[in-house]
C-alpha cells in the first residue's frame, strides 16, 4: 500500500460492486475536488453540480479505471473534464488550465456565492477556528505526523522515518490526534451525522 | 475500532481488514461520523475550510435517483 495507490483496495472493492467502498471515496475527496473544480466554475451550486457528476462519472466508468495513475489523479481528470465542459456549454472563458493533481499553494477562497452566504461562511470559519484551537493545544508529538501527512503529504513509511519511529507509532500517533481534534469539534458540528455518510 | 477508521480513510488497512472495516463503518453511525470527521480536519488543515453541510449524503442521493451502475465499456475521460 505505502508504495500504490492508497486508495487501491476501496477502488478494487468498489469495482466489484460494494458500494460503501466508493462512498468512503466521496466522503474522502469530496471537498478536495470542490476546491479543485471552484477554480474553474465560481457558483457555489454550480461547483457542487460539478462535483456531482464527476462522481458520477467516476462511479459509471469505474470499470474502465486500470489504476494505471492513482484514483485520486483519475478523479481529478474526469472533474476537470466535466467543469471545462460546463464553461464551454455556457460559453464562459476558461482561465485556468491546470490539470495536475497538485494543490496549489495559496489559500482556497470559496466560491462568489459562498462570499455572499454569510451562515456557510460562518460555519467554514467556526470549523477551521475549532481546528486550529484543537490543533494549538495538541502534544506536538501526535501534532508532527498528522501535520506532515495531510499538509506536506508524506507517506506514513516517510513520516516513521523522518520521526525515527516504527510506521505503527505514525498510524497510533496521527489516529490520537484527529480523535483529540474530532472531541473538540463536536460542539461546533453538532449533531449532524445523517447530513453527513 | 476508530484507529482502523483513521488507517482506513489513508489507505494503511491491510487487504484482509478493508472489508470487515466497512462492514463495521457501515453499521455504526458513530464510526461513518469519525471518518468524516477524520477527513473534514485533514481538509480544514490544507485550509479547504468549507462547511460540514452535508455535501457528500447529497452525492449519494443523486447517485441513488439516477441509478447510478457501472458500465463496462464506458470511459468517463472520453465523455
Amino acid at each position: 500500500m505505502e508504495n500504490g495507490d492508497p486508495d487501491g483496495e476501496l477502488v478494487g472493492l468498489a469495482r466489484a460492486g460494494d458500494v460503501r467502498a466508493f462512498e468512503a471515496l466521496v466522503v474522502k475527496y469530496q471537498r478536495r475536488i470542490a476546491r479543485h473544480v471552484a477554480r474553474y466554475v465560481r457558483r457555489a451550486s454550480d461547483v457542487e453540480d460539478v462535483v456531482q457528476e464527476a462522481f458520477i462519472r467516476a462511479y459509471r466508468g469505474l470499470a474502465s479505471f486500470r489504476g494505471d495513475s492513482a484514483f485520486y489523479s483519475w478523479l481529478y481528470r474526469i472533474a476537470t473534464n466535466v467543469a471545462i465542459n460546463m464553461l464551454k456549454r455556457e460559453d464562459v472563458p476558461i482561465l485556468l488550465g491546470d490539470d495536475a493533481p497538485e494543490e496549489r499553494a495559496e489559500p482556497f477562497r470559496p466560491g462568489v456565492s459562498d462570499n455572499e452566504d454569510p451562515e456557510r461562511r460562518m460555519m467554514a470559519s467556526q470549523t477551521a477556528d475549532a481546528v486550529q484551537r484543537a490543533l494549538d493545544r495538541l502534544q506536538p508529538e501526535l501534532a508532527e505526523p498528522l501535520m506532515l501527512f495531510e499538509v506536506e503529504g508524506k507517506s506514513y513509511q516517510e513520516i516513521a522515518t523522518m520521526l525515527n519511529v516504527p510506521i505503527g507509532t505514525v498510524r497510533t500517533r496521527i489516529f490520537r490526534a484527529r480523535e483529540f481534534i474530532a472531541k473538540r469539534l463536536e460542539p461546533v458540528l453538532g449533531p449532524q451525522r445523517a447530513r453527513r455518510w | 475500532m476508530t484507529i482502523d477508521v483513521s488507517k482506513l480513510l489513508d489507505g494503511q488497512l491491510e487487504s484482509d481488514e478493508v472489508r470487515p472495516a466497512l462492514d463495521q463503518v457501515a453499521s455504526q453511525a458513530m464510526l461513518r461520523d469519525r471518518y468524516t470527521v477524520y477527513a473534514l480536519v485533514g481538509d480544514v488543515l490544507r485550509g479547504n475550510s468549507t462547511p460540514d453541510d452535508g455535501f457528500s449524503v447529497r452525492i449519494f442521493e443523486r447517485m441513488r435517483s439516477e441509478q447510478a451502475r457501472i458500465e463496462p465499456g464506458y470511459d468517463p475521460l472520453e465523455d
